[in-house]
């Protein structure tokens, strides 16, 4: 026990600050004994620390603990301090929880009252978040009871799983769109498992007959999986997720398991002593068994907070020539991603935990489940007879992964999984880092059949990250794909991921992380900071004006100083026959980006002191509110994220409309010609943003009941989606006119429909999932 | 239940050490060990039992480089969500950006969500440092140390490119130095050649 209290010398009680302590400063003070932190402080921390360490003494932590705590169970505060934790550890830290369970069946063992406090307590919560439809906590603490199975009375655990299903059963009947009963089957997969390893042989039958059940619902593949499958393959080929279905592999994998009598190889099992510990064996052998206190199930189970969607198991390490994850066919895939999914989602709200978890996981299950940290992937080769090539980092980057790539979204901001992947590298670099390029390079060589929304996420976090790292990244490899026509998916990533990287950095210091060939990508105009301002060149029209508005806003002129001016531009473009409106627009707004160019506070600035006039013209004529859009596009043509921005700010004064927006990037030719606009990934950043500002605006206003303006505002948002699908459709059925140009009929029509396709995959998929969100909470309502 | 337990692990998204130690000391001003020299707060904690940063939507963010600019600080904290207003912080007397600025979100989550996920990652190359705060107020946005830019750019002993090299407290020392030294040098050549 003692060795526990030591195993951090420096740490805990230790002032850390005293950073300029001398050497012969430490020799002369007195080497006290240190002080002992109280009993439940103790035990929190060794718990806390459960699994942790390497060395991997399961059994020696297990019987520490717990037998410390049966000793000193009579402590109130300790008996309170511990159950508390051991409830809070299966929610916070679930890759523990076999570990927890051992202590607990060691404990058990020596004093029978400890386990049945806690079981008391453990289906209370439990009955408590199936009432709330929390149901990863559901599953977490199922996880835990099957773990303890040997210590349950009667069928143990099995009579509520039957419950749970018996609830699917009646739910997916109702409906083929339900997901609440595809999550409680996936639950019920999920806890077997744990039920196998921990009681063995006895259990089979009951588990094949609850197998048996669970194989109409988890065989059949869910009417939204199409929805939701990150693939959007070309026609004529397969997704290759598209028999991915997580239950549909959990199924088959139990199956397999069953067959090979429930070897379940990856799991540990802390509660098996070594054979030293014969006599502990046997008291684990013949302690107490206790009856599961009932936990009721309602009628009428509910959704929960977070909306249900079936899942899907996705993984960048596929087709690889040596297996560097658990292939889909062993229980192992899933039950470690299990793990650390909930482990990356429930943690998110520190990154670096979350890391060391990642980093750590071959601690959480069972020894030869991973082969040794940081082996490179050519040495996987040399791995001799039938042991274990799974990397571990490999394991971990995926599941991140498969949550950046998860439709419709993840449970938390991309961002989040962004912040996850760079701690991880922060932790272990030369372990991590390699294992993230083949990720990389796994994701761009699919980008042509990725969901046109994930490739976005792909890109983003892909820059993101090089930020964090000084840009490096070994650009060499993709050299021969610069010279692909700009709307190839693979260039359009490149094109795209070089502005990304441009914004968070600069150009110049962008430039020199890449290579020759790629250094034309980068045009001089990129290198300026404040765009030239078009008017100062005598022989753009209405030079002469553009020149005189600016002035004036630059010394904040008022308005009616301006006006004169505009009537200028007016009886001028009336004599060319042009739109007077667009052209005053355009002076105008032009002007308003060349005066506010040295910072985003300056147009911003200048656009709340013209706003009266800015919004009128929007007002005025779709024309003219389109030519806003183009006046500040073309005006940062080389910085498209500073348009973006402005454009958004421009939406919030609503001096143009999100369907102007997309009207002007996907209508016309406005944002590139012949539907070069859809390659563009900041033309997608812009027209996703607006789409999102308007669904997240009306789900706000649902949500907090007011259904005053409601009716007009769904109105407005699915004539933005019929729009959409409108201007979508005919690039994607190669109807557009603009495709017919003779220019890109050499194969380029095709891209464009495909670009099409992809476009309109993803608006769909948006317009069906607020349209379901309306559904849900008119129903509620 | 476990509502009222602390969490297993630490939580990203609390207020710093910093902004604590501020507050218990219930000065309500006095520049002189303040974080970087800004972000000033007024909040008497003991009169308010109302935590100010309950729905805090503003974070302070420090360690920028001078050179870092909005847009590059919009394109990083819009991950977060969307930015309702950016205040850069600047010398006081150049108007110059100076190392921090202040962003603030539209809720309360997206600010504890960029606590989370973008404290203590890079921006421009350097690790930058959020911190929530109760919200901006004319006058905050710059910097406090003597010369106007932040207190720790004036003593600082470390050459950092991204914030003007050396404190500048150290670097006007040495100027002065050097300008006794090529005094002095001036005299011995004068010295030199008056001995030939």
């Amino acid at each position: 026990m003692a060795d526990h209290d030591r195993r951090q010398p420096a740490g805990g009680y230790n002032n850390r600050k005293r950073r300029y302590r001398e050497d012969d400063d430490y020799d002369r003070r007195p080497q006290r004994r240190r002080y002992d932190a109280p009993l439940p402080v103790r035990i929190r921390k060794q718990l806390l620390g459960l699994a942790e360490s390497p060395l991997r003494r399961w059994h020696e932590e297990v019987q520490s603990i717990a037998h410390v705590l049966a000793d000193n169970y009579e402590d109130q505060e300790l008996r309170t301090s511990f159950l508390d934790l051991v409830l809070q550890m299966l929610i916070e830290q679930p890759l523990k929880t076999p570990f927890v369970a051992a202590v607990v069946l060691v404990a058990n063992s020596l004093k029978p009252d400890i386990l049945s406090d806690l079981l008391t307590r453990v289906a209370t919560a439990t009955e408590e978040k199936v009432s709330v439809g929390e149901w990863r906590d559901v599953k977490l603490y199922l996880k835990f009871l099957a773990c303890l199975q040997s210590a349950l009375e009667g069928d143990g655990l099995f009579p509520l799983l039957e419950e749970l299903f018996s609830r699917a059963v009646d739910l997916q009947t109702a409906s083929s769109d339900d997901t609440i009963g595809t999550e409680l089957v996936k639950i019920i997969l999920l806890t077997i498992p744990y039920i196998m390893a921990a009681a063995p042989a006895q259990w089979q039958q009951k588990a094949a007959e609850l197998m048996d059940k669970t194989d109409v619902i988890a065989s059949e593949p869910h009417a939204l999986q199409v929805l939701i499958d990150p693939y959007h393959a070309e026609e004529g080929t397969e997704s290759p997720t598209a028999n991915m279905s997580l239950i549909g592999l959990l199924q088959k994998q139990l199956q397999t398991e069953a067959l090979n009598g429930w070897e379940l190889s990856c799991l540990p099992r802390p509660w098996q002593m070594p054979p030293e510990e014969i006599e502990q064996q046997e008291k684990l052998d013949n302690a107490q068994k206790h009856t599961l206190p009932n936990i009721s199930i309602p009628e009428k189970v509910v959704a929960g907070p977070r909306p249900l969607f079936p899942e899907i198991y996705f993984s960048v390490y596929v087709n690889q020539d040596i297996e560097s994850v658990p292939p889909v066919s062993s229980i192992a895939s899933s039950l470690i991603r299990d793990g650390l999914l909930d482990t990356i989602n429930i943690l998110d709200f520190n990154r670096g935990v979350t890391a060391r978890f990642l980093i750590d996981v071959d601690c959480y299950f069972a020894p030869g489940t991973f082969v040794k940290r940081a082996t490179p992937f050519d040495r996987l080769r040399d791995v001799e007879g039938d042991r274990s090539t799974w990397k571990p980092e490999d394991v971990a980057v995926d599941a991140v992964f498969s949550q950046i790539f998860a439709l419709p979204a993840p449970e938390h901001k991309l961002v989040y999984y962004h912040s996850v992947l760079t701690e991880a590298c922060k932790i272990a670099p030369a372990a991590v880092a390699p294992s993230l390029g083949r990720a990389i390079r796994y994701s761009y060589q699919n980008t042509h059949r990725l969901d046109l929304e994930l490739c976005y996420r792909f890109l983003d976090w892909f820059t993101h990250h090089l930020s964090n790292f000084g840009f490096m990244w070994k650009w060499t490899e993709w050299v021969d794909d610069v010279n692909l026509p700009d709307m190839h998916p693979r260039k359009a990533f490149i094109l795209g991921a070089l502005d990304k990287e441009i914004r968070l950095s600069f150009a110049q210091r962008i430039k020199g992380t890449l290579p020759e060939p790629y250094q034309a990508l980068i045009g001089p105009e990129k290198e300026q900071d404040t765009p030239e301002f078009k008017f100062n060149d005598d022989h753009t029209p209405f030079a002469a004006e553009g020149r005189e508005i600016a002035a004036l806003l630059k010394r904040k002129a008022p308005d009616e100083e301006i006006q004169p001016i505009i009537d200028r531009i007016h009886s001028a473009a009336l004599d060319q026959a042009i739109d007077p409106l667009v052209s005053s627009t355009d002076v105008f707004m032009t002007a308003v980006c060349w005066v506010g160019s040295k910072s985003l506070s300056h147009v911003l600035a200048c656009i709340e002191r013209t706003k009266d006039r800015l919004l009128d013209s929007g007002a005025a004529s779709e024309a003219a509110r389109a030519q806003i859009i183009t006046a500040v596009v073309s005006y940062w043509s080389a910085h498209p994220g500073v348009a973006i921005t402005i454009i958004e700010k421009l939406l919030n004064y609503s001096i143009i409309t999100p369907g102007a927006v997309i009207d002007w990037a996907l209508a016309g030719d406005r944002a590139g010609p012949y539907g070069q606009a859809l390659s563009k990934s900041w033309v997608f950043e812009l027209v996703f943003n607006s789409v999102v500002k308007v669904t997240s605006r009306l789900r706000q206003v649902i949500s907090s009941g007011s259904n005053e303006t409601t009716e007009e505002e769904v109105a407005n948002m699915r004539e933005l989606f019929k729009n959409m699908e409108d201007a979508l459709i005919s690039w994607a059925q190669g109807t557009k006119d603009q495709i017919m140009d003779p220019v890109v009929s050499d194969g380029g029509e095709d891209l464009i429909k495909r670009w099409g396709e992809r476009w309109l995959r993803v608006f769909r998929r948006r317009s069906a999932i607020e349209e379901a969100f309306l559904l849900e909470h008119k129903a509620v309502s | 239940m476990p509502g009222a337990l602390r969490s297993t692990v630490d939580r990203l998204d609390r207020p710093s050490a910093y902004y604590n130690s501020r507050n218990k000391r219930r000065r309500p001003d006095h520049g002189r060990d303040n974080k970087d020299g800004d972000a000033e707060v007024h909040v008497p904690v003991e009169e308010s039992p109302e935590d100010p940063l309950k729905n805090a939507t503003t974070l302070y963010v420090g360690n920028l480089s001078f050179y870092t600019t909005e847009e590059q600080v919009y394109e990083l904290f819009s991950k977060c969500g969307e930015i309702k207003r950016l205040v850069m912080g600047l010398d006081r007397f150049n108007k110059t950006p100076c190392g921090f600025c202040f962003v603030e979100y539209y809720t309360h989550q997206d600010a504890l969500d960029c606590m989370k996920y973008i404290g203590g990652t890079k921006l421009d190359e350097r690790i930058i440092r959020t911190d929530l705060d109760p919200g901006f107020e004319e006058g905050r946005q710059y910097g406090r140390g003597k010369s106007g830019g932040q207190v720790r750019d004036e003593y600082r002993d470390d050459y950092d490119e991204g914030r003007g090299g050396l404190g500048r407290a150290i670097q006007s020392e040495r100027e002065r130095e050097g300008q006794r030294n090529r005094e002095r040098d001036q005299h011995m050549e004068d010295d030199y050649g008056r001995l030939r």
